[in-house]
């Protein structure tokens, strides 16, 4: 992240310790489609993400008094977002207890290869490929490559949200890219018939 | 400084400044990655590659138009405006706010201020400066010419103990009681050091102005002390809380901020940049009594019990990842130390590190197995 934007940022959580309801306003301008988009991970209830989204600024909103102590607000939201949004769905459907709906959540992910064939001209032959790789990819890689390549989380903070330690984080991620490394070299050096 | 000459295909893929070029396609990205590439030639392969990789991980982002952010926006802040006149409309509740400051026990303050420094060297007197304040107001004034501290007892019972080569000056009306109606309040006047000790009264803010700053307490113990050639206020407190705020020429820089201080936290304010900047004070003191710091001997227990008592007795704030931490536990005789001493035990146990943010204590940790 460029430094201008860490800089606004804690200026925002100044002013919102102030109560500056604007700055809570320019938080949320930032963040919505991120947040949105990774709430909308784990259930198909529109509506209900957008409940969730509000209710974390409603709680930020409240806790204002300390909100110069976060760090990063991305990763502050987004966990806020996806505990808001596992609980609720937990109490829409309590079959299940909290603690295991926090492991055994769906990552719903679709990954745009179809772009990927017009934006980067690729062959329909490699797409196939590609899109064999990733849906060989579990569910926890890919809410992992998602928080890394579309949200920019570090490691520490991938590994907070996903209740993973780092070492883990590391070692899930370089699987990951080793899958896709091979699939281009592959693909460079395609193997003997 | 990261060399990228080491790098691997995989090291590019997770780097963040090679993501965002990628992804972003910035200006300043493009330039930097092309001088490099043309000091590194053979990192083309490489570099390609890893692109190749980054690019072929594409979401499917559902896209929000701005219209319905903005209409999020407004959902949002119209919950807190009614949220807020609900809160306006049931006293009772304002009432328990009100109470919080009734905790507020005993308050250590420091104000270094600047004010002869300033007075002398412009002979147009500034507007916040002791002698602006005073003028023209009534009032019965204390001078301390003394070697030693001098004890004082103000209209309104409260006390204050002011120190070598000081003045504290307050109104005639100060404390009476037929002045205790709503918005009225107890204003003192300080150049130099003085140690406050005030009497309970939430609906008559004791406030103390030294020059550009106004230390706010309904009803607290505390220290404000003063230099004469210093630029910058500072504000201590002990224990309880207090709350500080500038009086400043311009409107807009008034309402800046009102600033709530909490035990051991240190409030510096830099007169010409006017900046607030809260810190930690250097030594916390203890606000709990000294029984509990006994109790403080720890065999395996978990770590949020152990940063809920150091928190309790210091009054500061500890903000730790509980999710994160809850597997840590902590074995080590924390009596007889002093707090940042504590602090660096506990951290040394379970390998986590802490910073000082905004007064409170930030722990950064991986967790423990």
């Amino acid at each position: 992240m460029l430094k201008n934007d860490t800089q606004l940022e804690a200026q925002w959580l100044q002013r919102l310790q102030q109560n500056d309801e604007q700055a809570l306003a320019a938080i949320m301008r930032k963040y919505y489609t991120a947040l949105y988009n990774y709430g909308a991970r784990f259930t198909n209830d529109d509506a209900l993400v957008k409940d969730c989204v509000q209710e974390v600024f409603i709680s930020l909103w409240q806790r204002r008094e300390n909100a110069a102590a976060i760090l990063s607000p991305r990763y502050y939201l987004l966990r806020a977002v996806k505990n808001k949004v596992l609980k609720s769905l937990h109490q829409h459907n309590s079959k299940t207890s909290f603690m295991e709906a926090e492991d055994a959540y769906d990552f719903l992910q679709e990954f745009s290869v179809e772009k990927l064939i017009i934006d980067k001209q690729m062959s329909e032959e490699q797409a196939t490929i590609l899109r064999k790789t990733l849906s060989q990819l579990s569910k926890r890689q890919h809410e992992l490559i998602y928080l890394k390549f579309y949200q920019h989380l570090d490691h520490a903070q991938i590994a907070g949200l996903m209740n993973l330690s780092r070492q883990s984080v590391y070692n899930l991620l370089h699987e990951t890219i080793q899958k896709l490394r091979n699939l281009w070299q592959a693909e460079i050096f395609p193997p003997a018939p | 400084m990261k060399d990228f000459r080491l790098y691997d295909i995989s090291d590019f893929v997770i780097d963040e400044d090679f993501i965002r070029w990628v992804h972003e396609q910035r200006e300043e990205d493009n330039q930097f990655w092309n001088t490099w590439l043309q000091q590194h030639p053979d990192k083309h392969l490489v570099i390609a590659a890893a692109r190749r990789i980054v690019e072929s991980i594409q979401f499917e982002q559902s896209n929000i138009d701005e219209q319905a952010v903005e209409q999020e926006v407004s959902r949002l802040l119209h919950t807190i405006s009614s949220q807020k006149q609900e809160l306006q409309a049931a006293p009772r509740k304002g009432l328990v706010i009100s109470y919080k400051w009734w905790y507020a026990a005993a308050v250590l303050l420091l104000c270094t201020t600047g004010a002869w420094y300033f007075f002398v060297r412009n002979n147009s007197a500034k507007p916040f400066a002791y002698n602006s304040m005073v003028a023209a107001k009534h009032l019965i004034e204390h001078t301390n010419t003394s070697n030693k501290p001098l004890e004082l007892t103000l209209p309104d019972g409260s006390r204050l103990t002011l120190a070598a080569k000081s003045r504290v000056s307050y109104a005639h009306t100060f404390g009476l009681s037929d002045t205790a109606k709503a918005g009225v309040t107890r204003d003192v006047y300080l150049l130099g050091e003085a140690f406050f000790e005030v009497t309970k009264d939430p609906h008559r803010p004791f406030r103390v102005f030294a020059n550009e700053i106004v230390t706010k307490v309904l009803g607290t113990s505390f220290t404000v002390r003063s230099f004469e050639k210093d630029t910058t206020i500072q504000v201590i407190v002990r224990t309880g809380k207090v709350s500080v705020y500038a009086q400043a020429e311009a409107t807009a820089s008034a309402k800046m901020s009102e600033i709530i201080l909490t035990p051991n936290q240190q409030l510096v304010y830099e007169r010409t940049g006017q900046k607030f900047q809260k810190v930690l004070s250097s030594n916390p003191a203890m606000i709990a009594p000294p029984t509990i710091e006994r109790s403080m001997v720890y065999d395996e227990a978990p770590l949020d019990k152990v940063f809920s008592d150091l928190s309790s007795a210091f009054g500061i704030n500890i903000v730790f990842d509980s999710e994160l931490l809850k597997k840590c536990t902590v074995t080590a005789d924390l009596t007889n130390e002093p707090f940042y001493r504590k602090l660096d035990l506990i951290c040394g146990a379970i390998d986590a590190e802490y910073e000082l943010i905004d007064g409170q204590v930030v722990i950064e940790s991986a967790g423990c197995k």
